[in-house]
């Protein structure tokens, strides 16, 4: 029987153990997954590793419960420990030996994509599984297509079911000959290898010191004991929520297919006493494109929101968090897909699940929620060789955009979406290092915040130029459905992605989806990421404040005198109150600004400015690089 | 100048750190070897009366010195009170939202209320110039001219005091930001400027843009502070060198730290490792961690193979919202663990210790200055490690009852322990969070922290670092003379040092060794015509190299020092060997066969001061004199599962040579050293304690 090996926390009888050695093994558990969050990010072979941090380490006890995560990725806070335990069910405890190390990236239990490769140690003391050291980490490439969209997960590239990728400490080099064979770029791929390989060990090492010098029931005891202390921490902040029952929807434009069909995103929360359910079962369903995540990201969602509201700076990340949260959501469902479904972007959709949790409970919890964010990492692919040597290279960027505002300051500007945490952009200087590729401006947005007596913060726009020929796909969402305002605040600008080729005039792409677009030398790709949504009324912002706004360019003088109602001494960014006064009672009455996140249906019209046309035979590359950058960022 | 030749007129090194509440001063006759010391009260509005008094408690006076080396909190202070000048950023076109995006990272990822970084310039002072370079350093598009002085108009209007200057790829081509400086400068003499390249040539725009701002920032506060404080001991006799402490652990002269104020940041801590690395020099030691404990922190730095490991930068005022600062500079870790660390029951029955700290004011309980939380010091208390009636030799009485009463209502009641046990228990705690701390510092390098001795500083050092390196398989601790000064003593011990980085992306393979060693070259001439200019007589000069150094698609890179001789026989498979090592040891693993590719070459210029040796103490013998033995007071152990009576001995009686076995305290003015049952104490011939700890 393999149970009978397991040394399993939550159903032993609980020892008592002192608080002195809980904190002491608390503090423990927080620096070995520390240590190997830093052993993954400085050995890494790519940057969606050392940059954007797209990984989670962590240490789970011997029934894969989480025990201590460190993450990069919030979104993974369920990802690890429900691969651990997938792993569990398929070999049984007892079909496990010291030295083995575990491996799988299937798409269905992670819940994410195939590029999330998820190693895991089990833990021997004295021949018992005691625990497991774990490391996801996402590699850049793992077969499948390079170019537009997928509709199954077999044009998504390499699974790997789970395996045992090191046995009893010897590597297998069939799994090995297997990853070679089907990724681009096998070299990087067994470099993050080795630094996955190296963090999980490091893990499993603090583990060990900490049983030899505590002892292990001391230790089984001491885990028990924080996960009660972080359960009776949420339960408490459960119990400040009103009773009742809590619903809000929301949208994605559309899953790439069928364009422009509004996907719905419904979502219930119960609050009764200690305890939360959240019902995602009018979730859409499974889509055609490649937005689908599994059953493990729909439960991530809700314990996201839950730790966000309950417990967000409570160490370590331990599923004692989350006794407190019940989720009800069928398989099939968007957020709970079932093969073949694609997934290939399973982060973008859970990103606004989570935001509607916090919009549902916006009238019980006024003081703790937040407006709607961006919701997307603005994520494009570039690909290309580099003309110096015809050598292949892929690039992901990101942006930061506008988060949401809140009941007692300004939503904050440029930064990543909530999918994702201590991630990184890239510093241009890096990029130009890298990639045959300009970058022109990252900016700031002026009035995509959405206004607010407590503003949206400020979504960004970064300019790309080709330097060579390169391929760019983009698939945003969230273009059309915008962050949305709380209580009288109104919607921030949403994402955009355009493309602008020399000479030409920009396009624009209405959904945010553009696969496969051939840029030239010159040419470039523009991002746009969207605003945070508005809290409370615009007219009951401080007209000082909106002056300062203007001041310093977040704000337009158009933009201020339209949605705050602030009148200026003519030509200046001083207020005229009285002009004020009388402006905003005006639009109070005529129930100005109008709010309107939800456009129909109907797509706008592409619009565009024209740029310079310039005789291309005469130029040479320089005078034609100056005047394609003139033609869109120093006019 | 030899020792022997010193005339009596300036045989006096001086150094003076200022801290927030207190300047220390330390002083050293080059003559006797004699180590003279004082510490008084910081004066915020006159700062050089407080450096005076503290000379004057010393027994030293201005005009014996010959040199004056000075670490101040003035820099950091400006930034994290935000009391620096208004100034403007001039930054390639496209980017000035650049300071404000920052890396987009948000740490606190769970945290709706999370903050972000505040810029020191506001938007409508940061001002886009039309200028272009390419990640090669070649011209894309030409410095405006007429635009830079457009900008700079409109930023004197807005009343700035200083202009800072970032344009893109100046790490690899400084051909703009020279050229807008220099119409800067020359119409407008009275603001304060300051380019990138003069402070960072490495690549990442925004680390570098935050850099240049913040030089800016505080440069017109710092510079006025420096040439006040050179003024006003000129005025009380002081006619030597004034030098100034870096990040970095080396000094540099007050002409190039107006420059360059941003380069003194962490000038206090930095000189407490570089007196740890002196202390090791002088014991022949080669592996050490220093470890300085105070009210708030614990801090943690390395000695490597006799070498002071440094860092590419850090970040000021904390990962999650702290403004990046990217030069050289000591790589200190921290904790927030200090005596005034407040314990708290936290819920079901958890224990917590700090972060919060109760500060000077009001202070522990036991400092009877209405603290009402129960802290680090107030567990020292009730376990007998501190004297009620002996702290700071007897000058402050604490509160025992009242210590008691807090630990026993608010820790052990709450959670179900006794007195003891919660004293106990908290001091446990911090030992656990500060071992991490320092076993961090190594292991983070693939360092094994038990092959390093601890030398312990500040005034919480000594009454903990013994249980820390027993926490962590430390064999070895080792409390300097003056643990409480041990900053300004560092500083006496410093030397004059540049530090570049140039950063030059080539695979190693292909690496032209001519332009290699002229880029070293040209970084080995500006650091030693620096370090020449501060006039002071050296005994050498010594060059290091080093090559920030990865795999062909690795990004970060690890920093290898290169042994000069590999760059003669230019040695390339050599130099791969040497990262190869360094990669081993710090990730446990290496690639031999995978190809390497170079990010950053290092350079650090030192001008070596002549350091004459500290005076020894007087030699006794295995038994201390009957002098220092001054009385005992129960003590608890852990080991002892009880208190214990325990010897007190006075610090200032001991001897060369004396051994003292555990349990012990050493007392002495601002710290007390405590040794543990079983453990050995014996004092070397300079009068540092060194204890040797049982393994158990």
């Amino acid at each position: 029987m393999s149970e009978a090996l397991a040394y399993q926390v939550g159903t032993q009888p609980r020892r008592e153990v002192d608080p002195v050695t809980t904190e002491i093994v608390r503090n423990c558990l927080i620096a070995a997954t520390e240590e190997m969050k830093t052993i993954l990010m400085r050995t890494a072979y790519n940057m969606i590793i050392y940059e954007a941090l797209d990984f989670t380490v962590g240490l789970f006890d011997a029934e894969g419960n989480t025990l201590s995560i460190g993450i990069g990725l919030p979104m993974f806070i369920r990802g690890m420990s429900e691969t651990v335990k997938a792993k569990i069910r398929h070999y049984g405890l007892a079909r496990m030996k010291p030295g083995d190390i575990l491996l799988t990236n299937d798409a269905y239990i992670t819940g994410s994509h195939l590029n999330h490769m998820t190693f895991s140690v089990p833990i021997f003391h004295d021949g018992i599984v005691v625990g497991f050291s774990c490391c996801m980490a996402h590699w850049p490439d793992v077969g499948g297509t390079l170019h537009g969209l997928t509709t199954d997960i077999y044009a998504e590239g390499l699974q790997m079911p789970i395996v045992k990728a090191y046995r009893e400490g010897q590597p297998n080099e069939d799994v090995f000959d297997i990853i070679r064979m089907n990724v681009r770029l096998p070299d990087r791929a067994m470099g993050d290898l080795r630094a996955q390989i190296a963090a999980v060990r490091a893990g499993e090492r603090r583990f060990l010191e900490m049983i030899e010098k505590y002892g292990r029931d001391q230790v089984v005891g001491s885990l028990a004991a924080i996960m009660d202390q972080s359960e009776a921490i949420a339960r408490e902040r459960v119990r400040e929520i009103p009773d009742g029952v809590y619903e809000a929807e929301s949208f994605m434009d559309d899953d790439g297919v069928s364009i422009g069909k509004r996907i719905p995103i419904r979502v219930r929360v119960e609050v009764r006493g200690e305890r939360m359910t959240v019902d995602l079962s009018d979730v859409a369903a499974q889509v055609a494109g490649f937005y689908n995540s599994g059953y493990t990201a729909g439960l991530s969602c809700c314990q996201v929101a839950f730790k966000c509201l309950t417990s967000p700076l409570d160490l370590p990340i331990n599923d004692g968090q989350f006794r407190a949260i019940d989720v009800i959501l069928p398989p099939g469902k968007v957020v709970s897909a079932v093969r073949p479904s694609a997934m290939r972007m399973w982060m973008l959709f859970p990103m606004t699940v989570i935001d509607t949790i916090f919009k549902a409970l916006a009238p019980a919890i006024q003081n703790k929620v937040i407006a709607g964010h961006h919701a997307d990492l603005v994520v494009t692919r570039v690909s290309g060789r580099r003309p110096e040597d015809n050598s292949l290279f892929l690039f992901s960027g990101l942006i930061g955009g506008g988060w949401g505002a809140k009941h007692d300051s300004d939503g904050r500007c440029a930064t990543v979406a909530i999918n994702d945490g201590d991630t990184h952009n890239s510093p241009a200087e890096q990029i130009e290092a890298k990639f045959p590729l300009l970058v022109e401006r990252y900016a700031l947005r002026q009035d995509s915040g959405g206004a607010g007596e407590h503003r949206g913060g400020l979504g960004t726009e970064q300019i790309v130029q080709a330097r060579s020929q390169i391929r760019f796909h983009a698939q945003i969402d969230r273009v059309k459905c915008r962050p949305w305002g709380l209580f009288g605040g109104v919607a921030g600008f949403g994402n955009a992605v355009a493309i602008h080729r020399f000479g030409e005039k920009e396009q624009q792409f209405n959904n945010g989806k553009a696969f496969n677009i051939v840029l030239e030398a010159g040419d470039a790709y523009i991002k746009r990421s969207g605003g945070g949504g508005g809290f409370g009324s615009p007219l009951d912002r401080d007209a000082a404040v909106v002056a300062d706004d203007v001041i310093q360019g977040y704000v337009s003088k158009d933009a201020a005198e339209k949605n705050y109602g602030v009148a200026f001494l003519p030509g200046t960014t001083n207020v005229d109150p009285s002009a004020t006064a009388a402006r905003r009672a005006e639009m109070r009455a005529k129930g100005l600004p109008v709010d309107d996140p939800v456009p129909d249906e109907q797509a706008a019209k592409p619009h565009g400015h024209v740029h310079h046309h310039h005789e291309q035979e005469v130029m040479s590359d320089e005078e034609r690089l100056v005047i394609a950058m003139s033609g869109r960022c120093c006019s | 100048m030899s020792v022997a030749e010193t005339s009596p007129k300036d045989r006096l090194r001086l150094s003076a750190d200022i801290g927030g509440t207190f300047t220390d001063i330390a002083g050293f006759d080059e003559a006797t070897g004699e180590l003279r010391l004082g510490k008084t009260l910081t004066t915020p509005s006159r700062l050089a009366d407080g450096i005076q008094t503290g000379v004057e408690k010393a027994g030293a006076h201005f005009n014996e010195a010959s040199l004056l080396l000075h670490g101040t909190t003035v820099a950091i202070n400006t930034i994290l009170e935000r009391k620096g000048a208004r100034c403007a950023l001039l930054i390639t076109q496209g980017f000035r939202d650049i300071y404000e995006i920052g890396r987009i990272n948000r740490p606190e990822a769970y945290n709706l209320f999370f903050q972000k970084h505040e810029p020191l310039i506001e938007r409508a002072l940061r001002f886009e110039i039309r200028e272009r370079m390419d990640a090669h350093g070649r011209v894309l598009i030409k410095l405006d001219e007429e635009q830079v002085k457009q900008a700079v108009a409109a930023a004197k209007a807005a009343g700035v005091q200083a202009i800072a200057v970032l344009f893109l790829h100046s790490y690899k081509n400084p051909q703009h930001e020279k050229r807008a400086k220099q119409l800067i400068e020359q119409d407008h003499p009275e603001l304060y400027v300051t380019a990138s390249h003069e402070l960072s040539q490495e690549y990442r725009e925004f680390e570098r843009t935050s850099t240049v701002a913040a030089n800016a920032y505080v440069g017109p506060r710092v510079k006025t502070y420096l040439e006040d404080l050179r003024a006003r001991i000129g005025e009380r006799g002081f006619g030597g060198s004034f030098l100034i402490v870096q990040s970095n652990g080396g000094l540099f002269d007050v002409e190039e730290a107006k420059r360059s104020c941003i380069r003194m940041l962490e000038s206090g801590p930095a000189a407490g490792v570089i007196g740890a690395k002196a202390l090791c020099d002088s014991i022949g030691l080669r592996n050490a961690i220093a470890f300085d404990m105070g009210g708030t922190t614990a801090k943690a730095g390395v000695i490597h193979q006799g070498h002071v490991l440094m860092t590419g930068g850090s970040l000021i005022g904390g990962y999650a919202t702290g403004l990046p600062v990217q030069i050289p500079m000591i790589d200190i870790q921290e904790v927030g663990t200090g005596g005034g660390s407040i314990a708290r029951a936290g819920p079901a029955g958890a224990l917590r210790v700090g972060p919060e700290s109760a500060g000077a004011e009001p202070g522990p309980v036991c400092y009877g200055l209405g603290g009402i939380e129960p802290t680090v010091t107030d567990a020292n208390l009730v376990l007998g490690r501190l004297g009620a009636d002996r702290f700071l030799g007897g000058e402050m009485k604490l509160d025992l009852e009242g210590a008691r009463v807090a630990l026993e209502q608010k820790i052990a009641k709450p959670l179900g322990l006794d007195l003891t046990q919660a004293a106990d228990g908290i001091i446990r705690v911090v030992t656990t969070r500060m071992s991490h701390v320092v076993r961090w510092v190594t292991t983070e390098r693939g360092l094994d922290a038990a092959d390093f001795a601890l030398i312990a500083y500040g005034g919480a050092g000594p009454l903990h670092a013994v249980s820390v390196a027993r926490e962590i398989g430390i064999a070895k601790v080792l409390i300097p003379r003056a643990p409480g000064h041990f900053s300004a003593v560092g500083m006496l011990v410093a030397d004059l040092r540049r530090d570049f980085v140039t950063t030059w992306f080539k695979p190693l393979a292909s690496a032209d060794f001519k332009e290699l060693l002229q880029l070293y070259g040209e970084m080995e001439r500006n650091g030693t015509d620096s370090v020449r200019q501060s006039k002071i007589a050296l005994q050498g000069i010594v060059l290091t190299r080093y090559a920030d150094m990865r795999y062909v698609g690795q990004e970060h890179a690890v920093t290898v020092e290169l042994p000069l001789s590999l760059f003669e026989t230019a040695d390339r498979e050599g130099i791969k060997r040497r990262f190869d090592e360094v990669h081993a040891q710090r990730y446990g693993f290496s690639s031999p066969d995978e190809k390497a590719e170079i990010v950053s070459l290092r350079s650090a210029v030192s001008g070596i001061m002549p350091k004459p040796p500290f005076e020894r103490i007087e030699q006794g013998d295995a038994k201390p004199s009957p002098q220092a033995a001054v009385g005992e007071r129960p003590v608890y152990f852990k080991e002892a599962l009880d208190y214990v009576r325990t010897p007190i001995f006075l610090r200032s009686a001991l001897r060369a040579g004396d051994v003292i076995a555990g349990p012990a305290l050493i007392e002495e003015h601002a710290s007390t050293t405590v040794i543990h049952p079983g453990d050995r104490l014996e004092v070397d011939a300079f009068g540092n304690l060194g204890i040797e700890i049982r393994r158990s």
